[in-house]
């Protein structure tokens, strides 16, 4: 085959089409394109970059649409409303947080807080005035799942009004930004569609590593409330004494651990802090890999966390973390078995810690972070 | 994208038994709760409890 082509014999002139009697048609094939991409070129990336992004906002949109059907009828079956409730639930999709002005950042912990919470119990009744038969366990359900429908129904709006926009201002570099980030928010996004699925089953989900752990550890144990949606076992081990917290279960809920944290120390004396939670894992790093170190382990917003580490730097309490690594989906969606399997690893890993960590006859909090749902005590 | 799998994720609970200690992994059933009471074993007369509850993804 090869003999058929002689690639020493090239006649440059030729190919290039720059000898005098070249041909002028040949010269414009050449100089046209050229022409075209010096002053269309960015219209041209426009409409490439368009067309994948247009993919990209159709699934969205199909999320948002699904996410929204699933918790109608969700509602519909397991509540039996007498009126059809998709015009309800719709005015609540359509609600959004304005977070407090960070101009002056003094306080502003306390007001993202004070926002986020009144969110929070302005859903909880409200859901709870229309279905007023709903109990606690079905409630917060609901209301996770609704949080994921808002969320997806945010995300469409956001990623569809930057295409738009930059469409309308025909203006390519406007939307390179959208197609740098897009594939982060399809995987959130994703992500988001597949954890209804579980949370509607009341299944554990892999956030809820460290409430199975502590959860486990307080199955023999007298239970209290001491926050909202937030129980405590006291119990001991080799002469110290703990307190075993975390979110009430089986409820889909994250509870309040920094405000059960600060009742507690307002009474006991603590010696540590150990948090026990699931960690976004770095691309490459294996997923249900376990891995400790120092710091208030929690996520969310940034407000237990800062409580956590307040309450902790008042009082001097070491605070150390136990994290179970996984992505983003594994750690919304039906826990994995990885991730399942680690759960009594981590468990010896927390009584090492606490050996370690403390002498005879001192006191410990052990935090299980993250979503309890599916996850009693 | 054309040649992508399709994933499809079963969720299984696992039963120990209290006595023996013997586990069992079964599909996953509605009202299936972490940590609490599940079934008669089925090598000895003691009870189960769920263990764990997890999902094990295939692609098709």
């Amino acid at each position: 085959m090869l003999s058929l082509v002689n690639f020493t014999n090239f006649d440059f002139d030729q190919l290039f089409a720059m000898s005098d009697d070249t041909n002028p048609i040949m010269m414009l094939i050449w100089i046209i394109p050229i022409i075209l991409f010096v002053f269309y070129g960015q219209r041209i990336q426009l409409y490439i970059t368009s067309s994948e992004i247009k993919k990209g906002i159709k699934k969205l949109y199909g999320f948002k649409v699904e996410s929204r059907k699933e918790l109608i009828d969700y509602i519909t079956k397991t509540l039996k409303p007498k009126d059809d409730p998709t015009k309800k639930i719709d005015r609540f999709l359509d609600y959004f947080t304005i977070l407090p002005v960070d101009m002056d950042p003094n306080g502003i912990v306390d007001k993202v807080r004070h926002t986020v919470r009144s969110r929070e119990d302005y859903t909880r009744e409200h859901v709870k005035s229309l279905f007023p038969e709903i109990s606690d366990f079905e409630l917060t359900k609901i209301q996770t799942i609704l949080e994921i429908a808002s969320s997806l129904q945010m995300i469409y709006k956001i990623v569809n009004h930057m295409f738009l926009t930059a469409k309308k201002q025909n203006n390519y570099p406007l939307i390179l930004p959208l197609q740098m980030i897009l594939p982060f928010v399809m995987e959130q996004a994703e992500a988001m569609k597949e954890a209804i699925p579980a949370f509607k089953a009341g299944q554990p989900v892999g956030d809820g590593i460290g409430s199975m752990v502590v959860g486990k550890m307080m199955l023999e144990c007298e239970k209290e409330t001491i926050a909202f949606q937030t129980v405590l076992a006291k119990t001991e081990f080799e002469t110290r004494k703990l307190f075993l917290l975390k979110a009430e279960g089986p409820s889909s809920t994250v509870g309040r651990p920094a405000d059960a944290l600060e009742t507690i120390v307002s009474i006991n004396k603590l010696d540590a802090i150990i948090m026990v939670d699931a960690a976004l894992k770095m691309e490459g790093e294996d997923s249900a890999s376990i891995a400790q170190g120092f710091g208030a382990a929690i996520g969310g917003i940034g407000v237990e966390r800062f409580q956590i580490e307040a309450i902790a730097t008042k009082n001097n309490i070491p605070v150390f973390s136990i994290v179970v690594k996984q992505s983003v989906k594994e750690s919304i969606t039906l826990m994995t078995k990885e991730i399942a399997n680690q759960a009594d690893d981590v468990r010896s890993q927390v009584y090492e810690m606490i050996q370690e960590s403390t002498k005879q006859g001192q006191s410990v909090v052990i935090i299980g972070v993250g979503n309890t749902a599916g996850v009693p005590q | 994208m054309m040649f992508s799998k399709k994933k499809i994720t079963t969720a299984y609970t696992v039963e120990k038994c209290t006595k023996c200690g013997m586990l069992r992994k079964r599909k996953f059933a509605e009202g299936d709760v972490l940590f609490t009471e599940s079934s008669k074993c089925t090598s000895c007369d003691g009870m189960t409890n769920i263990e764990k509850i997890f999902g094990e993804t295939i692609e098709q």
